[in-house]
């Protein structure tokens, strides 16, 4: 089956001179949920943003669906850390942006808009205005945002680091909920160990800045994962393995 | 709610009112110098015909000059956020052209543009033009970049980001402009009014002055503050129905006890 993203030989230099990326060389299959971890400024944003065509690599090349990416593409969705609301727009009129955006017909996504929502449980807030919702409660929003035109690729930028801890776990749920059934290729990007195991298929390690990816493992898990995967002896050896390998690319 | 917050300055301001009035007839000041406000509420009432005949013409080019300043002020704002040589060519002009102060031009814009309501209107304008400029240009480049990259990252336009994002996201800063505009409007005209004009009530007040009226003159001057104060209601009035999205924060109750 071909690649759903291929990333080839991509390096990121800003204008300043700071080299965020050296090479990143990767694919991600189709309806793959892939995991970039690493620490703080390392560059998964950076790597994340020229996926999604809202930054032109340095070197190399990025491919969506057998396609060069030479800018921002339709059948992508992202999920930001922050939720980015517009405060104007109800949940519902915020959910359908993207359709405004795209110039699609308002009255062909109204449904799907809702059926997402109430899959995220914030049906009930489809007419409020996002200050009287919660971080929560606002991220799901923002996730039902990226899917509502149906991409085939999800980009997710450490979309639930600024939750608390027991809503993150929550969330990292009922992303894969959505997940199980919509079925889109994700890339996911975190810091956090234990959520990139949670969730993933498989994860690539990322070194500190410049970055290259230094460590790859698939996580075979099963699936539908629960909660209490967390305290099983396997999950615990993929987050030790992680963890490791984390350091050694730490070392100088 | 609403009622609540006018409660308080209504009683000072009649309570400001009641002490005065003591202190005129206790002192026996003479009424050329300060009159009792109920004389000057009287003279609001019996020379009403005379007072809003001067303050129609007012009105209309505080108006004007104001609706012209906004649109103005607007796309002015426009042009320095899209357009890098409006703002490097223009914008310290713009900056520099607001130290002059405006109401010592007033003079020499009767030179330039006759007796006539061009004159008033234009120094309406240009006084109140300045705080819609700031305030829509600051909030049309106050927008996150996460808003931004997202609604790019949906393939939105340079437009439907205009539209969609920067506009709305400038409308409570344009509206905190334009409270500071209207009261600026109502200077300039004024101000205009003193220097040339037949009719008007900032001629009213310098004729009323001529005569030696005081109360004319403070029943003038009090109609003006009315007339100030209901402009500036209605713009915060819109306000509230525009800006519907900002969240008024509820103070607790028990203030600092
Ligand atoms: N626009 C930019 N210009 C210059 N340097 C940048 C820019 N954006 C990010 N960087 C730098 O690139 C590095 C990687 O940033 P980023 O991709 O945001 O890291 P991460 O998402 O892993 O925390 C950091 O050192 C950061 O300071
Ligand atoms: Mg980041």
């Amino acid at each position: 089956m071909r690649d759903s993203v291929v990333v080839d030989g991509v390096g990121k230099t800003y204008a300043g001179g700071v080299e965020a990326i050296r090479e990143a060389r990767f694919r991600v299959a189709p309806g793959e949920f892939l995991s970039l971890l690493g620490p703080s400024g390392c560059g998964k944003s950076t790597l994340l943003m020229m996926i999604a065509g809202l930054l032109a690599p340095s070197r190399g090349s990025i491919r969506v669906d057998d396609a060069e990416v030479q800018g921002p593409r339709r059948d992508v969705g992202i999920v930001f850390q922050s939720p980015v609301l517009l405060p104007w727009r109800t949940v519902l009129d915020n959910v359908l942006l993207p359709v405004e955006m795209l110039r699609l017909r308002r009255t062909d996504y109204a449904r799907r808009a809702r059926d997402l929502l109430s899959m995220a449980k914030v049906d009930d807030f489809a007419a409020k205005l996002p200050h009287e919702l919660s971080g929560g409660m606002k991220q799901r929003v923002a996730i039902c945002r990226a899917l509502v035109h149906d991409p085939a690729l999800l980009l997710m930028d450490e979309p639930f680091s600024a939750l608390d801890a027991m809503t993150r776990d929550q969330m990292g749920l009922e992303l894969l909920r959505i997940w199980d059934v919509h079925k889109k290729t994700v890339v996911f990007v975190t810091h956090s160990i234990r959520e990139a195991v949670f969730l993933s298929d498989r994860v690539l390690v990322m070194s500190p800045r410049p970055a290259t990816i230094g460590f790859e493992t698939d996580v075979k898990l099963p699936r539908p994962r629960t909660m209490d995967m967390q305290e099983a002896d396997e999950f615990n050896r993929y987050v030790g393995l992680l963890r490791h390998s984390i350091e050694a690319g730490t070392r100088p | 709610m609403r009622g609540r917050s006018l409660l308080w300055p209504l009683a000072v301001t009649l309570a400001a009112l009641v002490a005065w009035e003591a202190v005129v007839a206790a002192l026996r000041v003479k009424t050329l110098l300060l009159p009792r406000p109920s004389l000057v509420a009287g003279v609001l009432w019996s020379r009403a015909p005379l007072i809003l005949e001067h303050m129609w013409p007012t009105f209309y080019q505080i108006v004007l000059g104001f609706l012209l300043s906004l649109v103005g002020g607007v796309v002015v704002a426009v042009l320095l956020t899209y357009s890098e040589i409006v703002r490097k060519g223009f914008y310290p002009l713009i900056v520099v052209s607001q130290i002059v102060p405006k109401v010592a031009v007033a003079p020499l814009f009767v030179v330039w543009f006759g007796l006539g309501d061009l004159s008033r209107l234009l120094l309406a304008f240009l006084i109140a033009f300045f705080p819609i400029v700031i305030n829509t240009a600051t909030g049309l480049t106050s927008v996150d970049d996460d808003f931004v990259r997202m609604a790019r990252g949906y393939m939105g336009t340079r437009r439907q980001i205009f539209t969609k994002i920067r506009l709305p996201h400038a409308m409570p800063l344009i509206f905190g402009g334009m409270k500071i505009s209207i009261t600026l409007a109502v200077i300039g005209v004024v101000v205009a009014e003193f220097v040339a004009a037949q009719r008007g009530i900032g001629y009213l007040i310098v004729m009323a002055n001529g005569l030696l009226d005081t109360p004319l003159m403070m029943a003038a001057i009090a109609a003006l503050s009315l007339m100030g104060l209901a402009l500036y209601g209605v713009v915060a009035g819109l306000e509230r129905l525009v800006v519907y999205w900002q969240v008024r924060t509820e103070t607790p109750r028990g203030g600092f006890a």
